[in-house]
């Protein structure tokens, strides 16, 4: 079993009360591949994220973890990342009093490859707790080097500048052992060039991490630069999916983003 | 820049302080035990004894409200738990056993009774855990002023059903409670609350608990399992709870429920608020310069005629407040304030 997916959705639907605000929605993220969700302000690309990542339960539909085969639907949050699917938010959400390192160790307790231990050796020191927290520590200061935080290691989180923060959190994700990362609108409040290093560090994060990448973003220098595959939502519901030049020609996609006029226009 | 090294900072991020020394601290408070009373007056004796009790309540108090955010007012209901249990097995014992307990010449205790009174106080810390767990696990899925009620409710829950148990004595209370709890006892378990609480909060474990005060979302995303951490702390708290209930039922030598009202509950809050909400060492200075300061007001009562003690005390709380509102210490610890590390983590900015 080797499946060419890092997540599928499929007939994904939810309802808040009379209002679907995504329905039958099918996407199919390629392995190692990065991946746009881009749509208006409203057009319920957060909620699929929320979706995806557990924090909401669908309606109907079902959501598959390639790697694992795992039907993660219906799991909690912590479950889905510990499966392999961690995400950042759009608004930074760190740990803002701890250190930059302790942000990133959170993560890092809860990756699959380090042993858990419980009370006993945690209240004794036991010899090989202590290496697995050095051993810990040794690899959530490798992804700061990636990060090029390591410097600031010691620094509270929330005392980093903005740019670095949003970086935190993704490598606070990768931390996590995981290789399906959504990203809700990394570039956020990002000037041009802080997007460049951006596009720089999630694709090199893919190279070296062999990680599939789902981003929502309005910026389209971003998206339309990174994407490989796009997929357009409007009010819930998908209208486009393609590789990047087929979007920007797609009609409905310039109807969504502009009204009808523009398409008008446009085909002119 | 090997393994080694890291190891070596990862035990001093740790704040490894090597387990011989907390069990020489242990056995100084029993050299204590042994010279002070020839030093000190039995009242000041008892202060501190008093104080100790209180250090162990707000350390473990500490651990769920400062280190995981959960705003608990039930911690005298565990008090009470682990107080009534282990104060109720004793008693039982001397009635039903006396030969276990009571030597037959001399009327006195038996030095071998202390074994069951070491027990009594673990099982009624471990019925506190319980009892801990149960109300956690369902009451701990809310937050903020949720849990403090559904937690204060606890707290009078327990209270009331000891008021109209007639098997611990009802309304009356329990007496004729033996007084096996020393300055040593107490300084004992103070040692050994310290030490797991320490270790704890220095910890993947604590780790798990301060993400989930910082940002119970975040850390769920990035695999917390944050209901389990809550209810973690929670037991955690609840044990050494317990454990203070039977050190306080043995040495005051009786108990009733009116002993741990929401009062004693909202005295334990005070500690942990004025120390700092994170700091352990906070908490210890905290409740000991609380109590001593309850005490030391006394003579001044008696000088005036009126309770001043209640306005100055709360004078206290309110300038510091207005001062620091962070507490004594924020989160940092002690040693900190001398070395001078997480300067960032000031709280006047």
């Amino acid at each position: 079993m080797n499946p060419s997916f890092a997540l599928k959705a499929e007939n994904l639907t939810i309802m808040f009360g009379g209002l679907k605000a995504v329905s039958e929605l099918n996407l199919e993220i390629p392995l190692g591949s990065i991946f746009g969700l881009i749509g208006p302000n409203g057009a319920g690309k957060t909620t699929v994220f929320n979706m995806l990542t557990g924090v909401y339960k669908p309606t109907s539909g079902s959501i598959t973890h390639g790697p694992t085969g795992h039907r993660v639907d219906g799991k909690k949050p912590f479950e889905i990342t510990r499966t392999g699917v961690a995400r950042t938010f759009q608004n930074i959400r760190l740990f803002k009093d701890l250190t930059v390192l302790q942000n990133l160790l959170v993560a890092m307790d809860q990756n699959p490859s380090f042993k858990k231990y419980n009370l006993l050796p945690t209240l004794i020191h036991s010899r090989s707790m202590l290496d697995n927290e050095a051993a810990k520590q040794d690899a959530a200061i490798e992804i700061l080097k990636i990060f090029k935080l390591e410097h600031r290691s010691d620094e509270l989180s929330a005392s980093l500048p903005y740019g670095d923060q949003r970086r935190l959190e993704i490598a606070r994700a990768i931390a996590t052992g995981a290789r399906t990362l959504l990203l809700d609108e990394p570039a956020a409040g990002m000037n041009a060039h802080e997007t460049t290093k951006l596009m720089d560090t999630i694709r090199d994060i893919r190279k070296r991490f062999n990680a599939t990448i789902l981003l929502i973003e309005h910026d389209m220098k971003l998206v339309m630069g990174i994407c490989e595959r796009i997929a357009v939502l409007d009010y819930g519901v998908k209208i486009a999916e393609g590789v990047p030049s087929e979007i920007q020609k797609n009609p409905r996609v310039i109807e969504a983003y502009l009204g009808k006029a523009a398409t008008h226009d446009h085909a002119k | 820049m090997g393994l080694s090294n890291q190891i070596d900072k990862t035990k001093s991020y740790a704040g490894l302080m090597s387990l011989r020394w907390w069990l020489l601290a242990i056995a100084g408070t029993w050299a204590l035990d042994y010279l002070l009373p020839s030093m000190l007056s039995p009242y000041i004796f008892q202060i501190l004894v008093l104080a100790g009790i209180n250090v162990i309540l707000s350390v473990s108090l500490n651990l769920v409200n400062g280190f995981t955010g959960q705003f608990s007012m039930g911690h005298a209901g565990f008090m009470a738990v682990g107080g009534y249990l282990s104060a109720f097995l004793t008693t039982s014992l001397v009635e039903h056993r006396p030969d276990l307990m009571i030597d037959p010449v001399t009327g006195e205790l038996l030095g071998t009774a202390v074994i069951f009174y070491f027990g009594s106080l673990i099982l009624g810390g471990v019925a506190a855990t319980l009892v801990g767990y149960i109300v956690g696990l369902p009451s701990l899925r809310l937050r903020g002023d949720y849990l403090a009620i559904v937690t204060l409710g606890f707290g009078e829950i327990i209270r009331v059903i000891l008021l109209n148990t007639d098997a611990v004595g009802g309304a009356r209370g329990l007496s004729g409670i033996k007084q096996f709890t020393n300055f040593g006892w107490v300084f004992t378990f103070v040692v050994i609350t310290v030490f797991c609480v320490w270790r704890v909060v220095h910890s993947a474990h604590g780790r798990i608990l301060q993400s989930i005060r910082e940002d119970e979302i975040a850390a769920t995303a990035m695999g917390v399992n944050t209901t389990q951490g809550k209810v973690r702390a929670f037991a955690m708290g609840a044990f050494f709870a317990g454990v203070a209930g039977g050190l306080f039922a043995h040495y005051l030598t009786t108990l009733n429920p009116g002993t741990f009202d929401f009062n004693r509950s909202f005295e334990v809050i005070i500690m942990v608020v004025l120390g700092g909400m994170g700091s352990i060492s906070g908490s210890v200075v905290a409740a000991i310069v609380l109590t001593v300061l309850k005490e030391a007001l006394r003579p001044l009562q008696q000088y005036t005629g009126v309770d001043l003690r209640m306005v100055i005390y709360a004078l206290v709380l309110i300038i510091m407040m207005l001062a620091r509102p962070k507490g004594i210490f924020g989160t940092k610890e002690i040693g900190d304030l001398f070395r001078g590390r997480k300067k960032v983590k000031g709280d006047l900015t």
